[in-house]
């Protein structure tokens, strides 16, 4: 199979049928003091299961749990961290969701992985791969509070919080995951610090053994960066090609040595692909990708978008890989 | 310089006045008939009677606080932009959407040509106004912010979504001027996020006030502003009412570096906390802000809507901060 069907990471945790509302009502409940932290783990992995259950529906080849239980891509990682507070909101680059920021207190010190224990559940629901998703130390870094001195500069706490991801792919790849996605939407619009993700890239290739990883980036143009980008140490380069009028001429003539996750379906905006149009681009680009092979994923995590426009983006996506692997679509 | 505005306009305001972002909290009774109303147990007579009655308390609310510049409070609004989007032609509601935490909204989707169908907002502004002797602002979301926060099917590109939008909201505008609406804000918090695109939000924000009689005041907030910042002051807006407290003031150093030109409303609560702020906190905040700014300049708001919080989280918030400025307002004036 040269052509895999996923998602990028984030899948809706709502939906505007009740039942597609057990965790939001079971978070307020816990809010009044009318439900307990066993009831709003149950509603989580409720809506796990459902998003699990919708993916593997379109015919997806390789799932996630959609980070449903993640407050926001960032704090989420750095929550059972010591010398890390959760502060306060800022907005997630140009989405319209926020998220709080870690606030950099003492020296960080991973108390214990959190998303290989989401990682299992998954697994356990799943009848398909589980691929699980971890933002990148660099930009947890870069996405931090670090006031007080406890970190000299950027580097410093990069390498600090590379522990953080460190440990978590270590467990990961323990607990049998064969494809780990790390996110490092940051570095796109900071070039000049790409040493700093390459070097906690080289400590999780280090302790990810024989799973293979990936690296994701999104909200921003990878053209420039491109020639870079596919020379870090993973296995698998995710691209967001909505914000990129030259990526796809920009692969077409410099080729890729990797395998490439081709975010081509917009997971910011409801506006539905011509199934045909994202067929010819696929086609295009894969002779350009040396393994031959690819994956086709939303340019980001799906969350952005209404669950029937989340489940109906992964259906085309389903379509058009079962369709160029040669199956019946 | 706006305090000529100011005036030119009749608006005899004190130093440092006292106003909110917008929104307030729905009172029990209220977000309970919303929601009776959506299942289609209460008519709309019915609902309109208790956002009138929500409506009211605000405002002696507000009187009772000493704020000078009053709002209307928003309690027949949900979301700040789903609300012009379901009055505006053109836009399909979609579904939920996650916010933070939480908080979902429906966002709303352009699928055709949009457009004013008519007064808006006019009729709230002027039920509060009719109730009060003190200014009530009147409250529009942006053309760049509503476009920002919608998806789009219909429009070719961004820029043609914001000046459509622009053209429409800037009768909306017209229509809140002519019933006298001296001081109207135009939220714009999407503005920070796309630095690229200031020039566009800049040229519809100029469709929108050209020309008129009003003082303008917009209020962005969670945003970069280092990436906007001093550009931003070009904008054709009078008064800047930015978030600060959420973010520990650091946009202060921005102003000592290059100083800020217009007038500021300064956010000194930060809504987001359940937390009232202490006194000594809020003076804190002022004292820290007046370093850098002329009072002259200075406004002093929470630094968001504060429809997230308990209807006595808002007031005792408002209630120090009303009496901080005041103590303060008086040193300077002594």
């Amino acid at each position: 199979m040269r052509l895999h069907a996923t998602s990028s990471g984030s899948y809706p945790r709502i939906g505007d049928r009740p039942e597609e509302q057990v965790l939001r009502k079971a978070i307020a409940g816990l809010d009044r003091g009318e439900k307990t932290e066993a009831d709003l783990e149950e509603a989580r992995r409720t809506m796990v299961g459902l998003a699990i259950g919708e993916q593997e529906a379109a015919g997806l080849d390789i799932v996630t749990d959609g980070q449903i239980g993640w407050y926001d891509p960032v704090s989420h990682m750095t929550r059972s961290v010591a010398g890390v507070e959760i502060g306060g909101l800022l907005r997630y680059f140009d989405t319209n969701s926020y998220f709080r920021q870690p606030v950099i207190v003492g020296p960080i010190e991973m108390e214990e992985p959190r998303v290989v224990q989401e990682y299992r559940y998954a697994t356990g629901v799943a009848t398909k791969p589980v691929k699980p998703v971890l933002t990148g130390a660099y930009t947890l870094a870069k996405l931090s509070i670090n006031r007080q001195g406890v970190y000299r500069d950027l580097e410093a706490l990069c390498e600090a919080i590379s522990s953080v991801v460190v440990a978590e792919v270590a467990a990961l790849a323990e607990a049998g995951a064969q494809l780990i996605q790390i996110d490092e939407p940051c570095i796109l619009n900071h070039p000049e610090e790409l040493p700093l993700v390459e070097a906690s890239l080289e400590a999780a290739r280090a302790a990810a053994g024989s799973a293979a990883l990936a690296l994701y980036t999104s909200f921003g143009d990878a053209t420039p960066l491109l020639s870079r980008l596919v020379e870090l140490p993973v296995d698998v380069l995710g691209l967001d090609f909505t914000y990129s009028p030259g990526l796809i001429e920009a692969i077409a003539s410099q080729g890729s040595p990797k395998t490439l996750g081709l975010g081509l379906l917009d997971a910011r905006n409801t506006k539905m692909e011509e199934e045909e149009e994202i067929v010819a681009l696929v086609e295009g680009l894969l002779p350009a990708v040396a393994t031959g092979e690819a994956y086709l994923n939303p340019s980001t995590g799906l969350e952005y978008l209404p669950r029937e426009k989340a489940r109906a983006k992964c259906d085309l996506i389903g379509r058009i890989c079962r369709r160029l692997n040669g199956g019946s679509s | 310089m706006s305090r000529a505005k100011l005036d030119a306009l009749g608006l005899n305001l004190p130093l440092l006045p006292t106003t909110t972002v917008g929104s307030f909290p729905k009172p029990d009774y209220l977000k309970q008939a919303r929601t009776r109303y959506a299942l289609g147990e209460i008519d709309r007579q019915e609902l309109r009677a208790l956002e009138e009655q929500a409506t009211t308390f605000w405002i002696e609310t507000q009187e009772e606080l000493g704020l000078d510049v009053l709002v209307d409070g928003e309690m027949y609004r949900g979301d700040m932009v789903a609300y012009f989007a379901e009055t505006l032609e053109g836009f399909t509601l979609g579904g939920l959407v996650r916010s933070y935490g939480n908080r979902y909204y429906k966002k709303p989707i352009i699928t055709g040509p949009v457009r004013w169908p008519g007064p808006v907002t006019v009729e709230w502004w002027r039920f509060a106004q009719e109730r009060t002797e003190r200014p009530v602002k009147g409250m529009l979301t942006g053309p760049y912010t509503i476009m920002d926060w919608s998806f789009n099917e219909y429009y070719p590109t961004r820029a043609d979504a914001t000046l459509a939008l622009a053209k429409e909201i800037r009768k909306e505008v017209e229509a809140l001027a002519e019933a006298g609406a001296k001081i109207i804000q135009i939220d714009e918090p999407a503005l920070s996020v796309r630095p690229e695109e200031l020039p566009l939000a800049s040229e519809a924000l100029e469709l929108v006030t050209r020309d008129l009689s009003v003082y303008f005041v917009t209020h962005i907030c969670y945003g970069a502003f280092e990436f906007i910042y001093p550009r931003m002051l070009d904008l054709p807006m009078d008064n800047f009412d930015l978030e600060m407290s959420n973010s520990d003031l650091d946009l202060l150093e921005l102003f000592v570096r290059h100083p800020f030109t217009k007038d500021f409303s300064f956010g000194c609560l930060d809504v987001h906390s359940h937390k009232i702020e202490s006194p000594e906190t809020v003076t804190a905040r002022l004292k820290q802000v007046l370093e850098s700014l002329s009072p002259d300049q200075v406004w002093v708001d929470p630094d968001c809507g504060l429809k997230t919080r308990t209807v006595e989280e808002a007031v005792e918030k408002l209630r120090v901060m009303v009496g901080q400025a005041e103590a303060l307002r008086a040193t300077l004036a002594g």
